[in-house]
């Protein structure tokens, strides 16, 4: 953050300012994603009416869009935690600026990630069968199951992230409060006051909340590794050719990390820019969270990598025949006029590879991390191939098991493709609402990152 | 609602703000104050206060461990199924429950003991309702609020304008 001409007033009223009447483009930019949202709810519809069979998934491809859609949204979260808490406990200063968006990220993306294991079971309105109650025999659910416990990491994830978020914002709302009071704006003030908690800012309220904070951030960093992790054992604890590896867990988290800060990018570069935040959101920060980016990519090129040594080495023949399935489609004879199949998992790790390997690669220059149209362009292809790196583990394993008898393809219906498509218009209708109902940045701690006002000498 | 007797005062500069603090500790008096956002000169100034907040979490974290661990216990001993030779009771599998439960026990009752803690400091130490009113804490000024018996109430006004204070208020409500 650019410290030099701000002040605690100034600070609240830049904030304040993002939350005045939008200019006409907002408006437009939000019919655009409610149309998104529209699509979803339409497609939902379609999908519930007519039921799984509308779907591409099959058998023995039980797995499709709605479970990569679950994985890649749960990644797409993890920068929200990562940024609020993983960098508030090893004090990274640039995260100030950036951390509360990325929380409200991480809340709508695990909102969205919940919807599909609901949409996925094929009768939503029996979604309540995946919280863990007893039968009417007084038999409990198989607490051993790998999919109970990601019922348990994702529902404490969401809780954690919702509370963490909430309990950020209320200093906040205090200031929405007085400055609504001090500006004469009655109603505003009004509709904050209760919200705002009886927060007055005193000795007390501070002790208590920055120990609480703290103590928020060190239960939310195990917090954050341990849910992608988890859900990586969805997969890892089973025996399917691709599934079965103990790097799943760092590799998922890994990967959520780079697609959850890609995200961030995405997002908030154009929020910087309508808003005028150069002050805030400096390319200081924007470079940070690019090395980040480049550090997971590394982490998640080299599991791509070893993988494939790893499927060499085991000497299996079902996982190697795998990892020529990903890559090359089936194997079948090679001629040059080709009259090869293309299959979806190929074009999934084509793309992967691409975008999360070789697209990332130009950061390592200071003058495109600096830059930023370059950093949301490869931010935006870094979403699109953490996206179908989850569509390669999930689709392609289920396609080509141990028996080539039980071999299948797998294409999305429209259906399906409109959901994924209207997840988007879901995740980025709320975000949009949000950057002008709530201060996107933590007033607070913008305060607290700036020289404080002294009348002789220097702060202690 | 307690009713409150004293002075409170707004100051604009944390230096000043802090010394006056540390004068006002030194009559022997605790005051309440109120910052923007926390500063450790203020911190250090009223003495670096402690919190029992931890405990609680330590406590229903613990709590939360146990029953993580505790309740698939039951449940699997409670109507055996073999699967295999698998151990009935398991520890490893039951390891995730026991930790998410042991981080979500833990997040609820530190938010609702900050919540309970901040409610109970705030009964003990009542404001006067015209610092209630006052709007400016929340922007760019620091406040000091000093419960005394109206007979001191001059010695604090003098000392807080003499630490440079912006505005001084003696309230008996």
């Amino acid at each position: 953050m650019s410290k030099s001409n701000l002040t605690y007033g100034k600070i609240n009223d830049d904030m304040l300012a993002m939350l005045e009447t939008p200019h006409p483009s907002y408006y437009l930019l939000l019919l655009g994603f409610l149309t998104a949202l529209g699509l979803f709810v339409i497609s939902i519809a379609i999908q519930v009416d007519v039921g799984m069979g509308y779907s591409g998934i099959n058998h023995p491809i039980g797995w499709g869009f709605y479970i990569t859609n679950f994985v890649f949204w749960i990644g797409i979260g993890h920068a929200g935690t990562l940024i609020s808490a993983v960098f508030y406990l090893t004090r990274a200063p640039w995260r100030t600026a950036i951390y509360r968006s990325a929380e409200a990220m991480t809340v709508f993306a695990v909102m969205t990630a919940g919807l599909f294991p609901i949409l996925h079971t094929g009768r939503p309105w029996l979604g309540f069968w995946l919280i863990p109650y007893p039968n009417q025999r007084m038999l409990w659910i198989n607490f051993k199951s790998p999919l109970a416990w990601d019922v348990f990491a994702v529902t404490t994830y969401m809780t954690v992230s919702i509370l963490f978020f909430v309990m950020g914002l209320v200093p906040d709302l205090a200031i929405l409060r007085d400055e609504a009071t001090r500006r004469g704006q009655k109603l505003r003030a009004l509709i904050f006051t209760p919200f705002a908690m009886a927060w007055r800012g005193t000795n007390h309220q501070w002790l208590h909340y920055m120990r609480g904070y703290l103590i928020f951030a060190a239960l939310a960093t195990p917090l954050v590794f341990s849910v992608h992790s988890i859900v990586s054992w969805d997969f890892a604890v089973s025996s399917i050719p691709g599934w079965h590896t103990t790097i799943f867990a760092p590799y998922f988290v890994s990967g959520a990390i780079f697609s959850g800060l890609a995200m961030v990018m995405t997002v908030l570069i154009p929020v910087r820019v309508v808003f005028n935040l150069e002050a805030y959101i400096t390319n200081h920060v924007i470079q940070s969270v690019c090395k980040v980016i480049l550090f997971t990519s590394c982490i998640v090129g080299y599991a791509y990598g070893i993988e494939f040594f790893m499927a060499y080495y085991s000497g299996s023949p079902f996982e190697r025949s795998l990892f020529y399935y990903r890559p090359f489609g089936a194997m079948v004879g090679w001629n040059l006029l080709g009259t090869h199949e293309i299959t979806f998992p190929q074009i999934a790790f084509w793309l992967m590879i691409f975008c999360n390997v070789i697209a990332p690669l130009p950061l390592w220059r200071w003058k495109i991390r600096n830059n930023v149209i370059c950093v949301w362009i490869i931010c935006g292809l870094i979403n699109v191939g953490m996206w179908f790196e989850r569509f390669n583990i999930v689709g392609s394993s289920l396609q080509h098991e141990f028996l080539p008898s039980t071999w299948s393809s797998y294409w999305p219906t429209v259906i399906e493709t409109g959901i994924t498509i209207g997840s988007f218009g879901f995740f980025f209708t709320m975000f949009t609402i949000f950057v002008k109902t709530l201060p996107p940045m933590a007033i607070m701690e913008l305060k607290e990152a700036i020289q404080p006002p002294i009348k002789g000498g220097h702060h202690e | 609602m307690s009713r409150f007797t004293g002075v409170w005062a707004t100051f604009e500069y944390l230096d000043e703000f802090s010394n006056a603090i540390r004068a006002v500790k030194n009559k022997g008096v605790v005051p309440t104050v109120l910052s923007p956002c926390p500063r450790h000169e203020i911190d250090n100034a009223m003495g670096n206060p402690e919190t029992r907040l931890p405990y609680i979490s330590l406590v229903f974290g613990a709590l939360g461990c146990l029953i993580g661990f505790s309740f698939p216990a039951w449940t699997a001993s409670d109507w055996v199924l073999p699967v295999s030779e698998k151990a009935i009771v398991a520890i490893p599998p039951f390891a995730v429950i026991g930790f998410e439960l042991t981080i979500l026990f833990a997040a609820l009752f530190t938010l609702l003991g900050v919540i309970g803690l901040a409610t109970w400091d705030a009964l003990k130490n009542p404001l006067p309702k015209a610092l209630k009113r006052y709007v400016r804490f929340q922007r760019d000024r620091f406040g000091i609020v000093i419960p005394c018996d109206l007979r001191h109430t001059k010695d604090y006004e003098n000392l807080l304008i003499s630490h440079g204070a912006e505005e001084v208020y003696i309230e008996n409500e």
